[in-house]
């Protein structure tokens, strides 16, 4: 496993593989995002008969699950086969899940560009969908399960193979990160493929919209973990060697994968705390679920910061900050995920008002929640799979992360930081002054309270596009580094465990144990609310055909 | 606790001693704690006014 060459060129060709559909997912998405705040500015009426909330769709669907979804998978392939290793037959079977997320992606996109499916990414009942819809995403989530259960084999092997040895760290938080998904995923497949796609084929009239909305938010927040986690695998094991350091503690970083493996799967209530039809005390109980992420993510803030300072003084500098000159700020591997941890701050901050439930009352359903998730996936995850594009791209097609590229990457992360501050800045100033999110440009019949939110609108057209250039920059930077930057071979950054750390504990590795709460903890959160939504929902809803446009 | 064997204890220093520097960092996680707090605060306050 030496760090200085590139991965073997079958296990290449499989990563870029999904790096080329979710580059291809960026420029789509971000261009109906820009559409999207050129509208809500009241300046644009869109061409062709396109409606806002087909526009929206896209850029939901294309950004939050097929971008993520495909980035996540290639990147998570590439650390398992530097780690652990990939057989000929369990590349064949990464394949066969790529084509079929394939197939369901263009499936659900035809539907949605041919205006059939306006329901926006979280499809909520009764907007029904023409059927190919759902049954594309499901595809995509088939799909994305033999990823999962490609990655549990290769470490199975790798462990048959080493017995006695803890695996790779790297390889441990693929295998959580796809644990998670798994068990989230059951939440959205049963509702798609029970409650969905029978809806919508007609096979049955009415659908239990508390209950698939239910089934919808028991994967919606782990989701944002899914997202979350490989940007964590990059701080954790890949930035320390980029900026000349360890990883302060193996244990450390195990331990909040563990965490957020068993805290972020039972929380899906504080999406639906205004939600009627669930009992106030279960709420209450997942909003205490969901505040134990704290703990593993102010776990994940230390042992950053503790990288930095040791960095930092080992080369030298002293003073309570002065390790902080002691980082290659002109490196950007280093820079555009080290800007996506300091939005991070904010951002879960963001999180914890959410999913108070009082607060929630002030901010649910505006505009605020969108400035929220366009921290979280839109700055902190976005912005590290940048960073770790940088490098992960040219070592995959053999290149050089050229001088030139570096700059320009700074300046792309410079021009998303500035077009995001004012962007989401002025959605979260507008959310507590009551502007609602999702709705298409409307002065409400002129009435005062509106007439408050228009500059912010405005605002938010200007940071859409500014965003967008950045978008350009990215794109054209992911066209050069596969195609057109010099031949040579990039480092892939795998770091080394700190001398000073502790021997990390064989008991972390107990899988059984961990997917044991993990199990207890949502049978716990969700068994009596389920069963009460079941017995006690009113008369199930008939479907509403395109009724936003 | 209170009868330490102060073989023990002797032990225990060369260990802390050679543990890294990491006031820095203390204040920077305290810092975004105190971040977390008072954001939570100022929209709870809103909460309350209206
Ligand atoms: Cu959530």
């Amino acid at each position: 496993m030496t760090t200085n060459t590139n991965l073997n060129k079958f296990d290449s060709k499989l990563v870029m593989a999904h790096m080329h559909v979710a580059f291809v997912s960026l420029f789509i998405g971000g261009l109906m995002g820009l559409l999207q705040t050129l509208v809500r500015a009241g300046t644009f009426t869109l061409p062709f008969g396109i409606g806002y909330y087909q526009i929206l769709t896209v850029h939901g669907v294309i950004l939050a699950l097929v971008l993520t979804t495909f980035f996540i998978i290639g990147f998570q392939f590439s650390l398992m086969s530097k780690t652990v290793g990939m057989t000929d037959k369990q590349r064949d079977s990464a394949w066969f899940g790529f084509w079929i997320m394939l197939f369901g992606t263009v499936t659900t996109a035809v539907t949605i560009l041919l205006g059939q499916a306006n329901v926006l990414y979280t499809f909520y009942a009764p907007l029904k969908a023409f059927p190919t819809f759902y049954i594309g995403l499901a595809l995509v989530v088939i799909g994305s399960w033999i990823g999962c259960f490609t990655n549990f084999r290769q470490l199975y092997v790798w462990k048959k193979k080493n017995k006695g040895e803890k695996s790779p760290l790297l390889a441990f938080m693929v295998v959580i990160n796809m644990l998670l998904w798994f068990i989230a995923t059951l939440g959205v497949a049963a509702t798609v493929i029970l409650q969905f796609i029978p809806w919508s084929l007609g096979m049955v009239d009415t659908i239990n919209v508390l209950l698939s909305r239910t089934l919808f938010w028991y994967f919606g927040h782990p989701l944002v973990y899914f997202w979350l986690l490989p940007a964590y695998m990059a701080w954790y094991a890949i930035i320390p060697k980029i900026i000349g350091g360890k990883i302060f503690s193996d244990s450390l970083a195990r331990l909040a994968f563990i965490l957020f493996l068993m805290f972020s799967i039972p929380v899906g209530f504080h999406h639906q705390l205004t939600e009627p039809g669930i009992d106030p005390l279960w709420k209450f109980i997942q909003v205490v679920l969901t505040f134990m992420v704290i703990i593993p993510s102010l776990l994940t803030a230390f042992s950053m910061f503790a990288t930095f300072e040791i960095t930092g003084r080992k080369k030298g500098y002293t003073g309570l900050f002065g390790w902080l000159k002691g980082l290659p700020w002109k490196d950007v591997r280093f820079f555009a995920p080290m800007v996506g941890m300091i939005f991070f701050i904010p951002a879960g901050t963001g999180g914890i008002i959410n999913a108070s439930n009082q607060m929630n009352q002030v901010v649910h359903n505006t505009i605020w929640v969108t400035g929220h998730f366009h921290l979280t996936v839109g700055t902190t995850v976005i912005l590290t799979f940048f960073g770790i594009s940088y490098w992960l791209i040219p070592s995959l097609t053999g290149r050089k992360l050229t001088s030139k590229i570096n700059t320009l990457g700074i300046i792309q992360t410079i021009v998303w930081t500035v077009g995001m501050t004012i962007m989401s800045g002025s959605m979260h100033i507008a959310g507590l002054l009551g502007a609602p999110r999702r709705s298409s440009y409307s002065t409400y019949g002129g009435t005062e309270q509106a007439s408050e939110w228009i500059s912010y609108q405005i605002a938010q057209a200007v940071g859409g596009s500014i965003l967008f250039i950045g978008i350009i920059l990215m794109v054209y930077i992911f066209i050069y580094m596969v195609w057109a930057a010099p031949k040579g071979v990039e480092e892939f950054p795998l770091a080394k465990v700190s001398e000073n750390a502790e021997p990390t504990p064989m008991f972390l590795e107990n899988w059984k144990l961990w997917i044991g709460i993990t199990i207890a903890l949502i049978l716990f959160a969700y068994t009596i609310p389920v069963i009460d939504i079941i017995q006690h929902s009113p008369p199930g809803s008939p479907p509403f055909d395109i009724i936003i446009k | 606790m209170s009868n330490i064997n102060p073989l023990q204890k002797e032990n225990k220093q060369p260990a802390s001693e050679s543990e890294p520097e990491l006031k820095g960092t203390l204040i920077a996680v305290f810092s975004i704690g105190a971040f977390i707090v008072v954001s939570w605060f100022i929209v709870f306050a809103l909460f309350v006014a209206r």
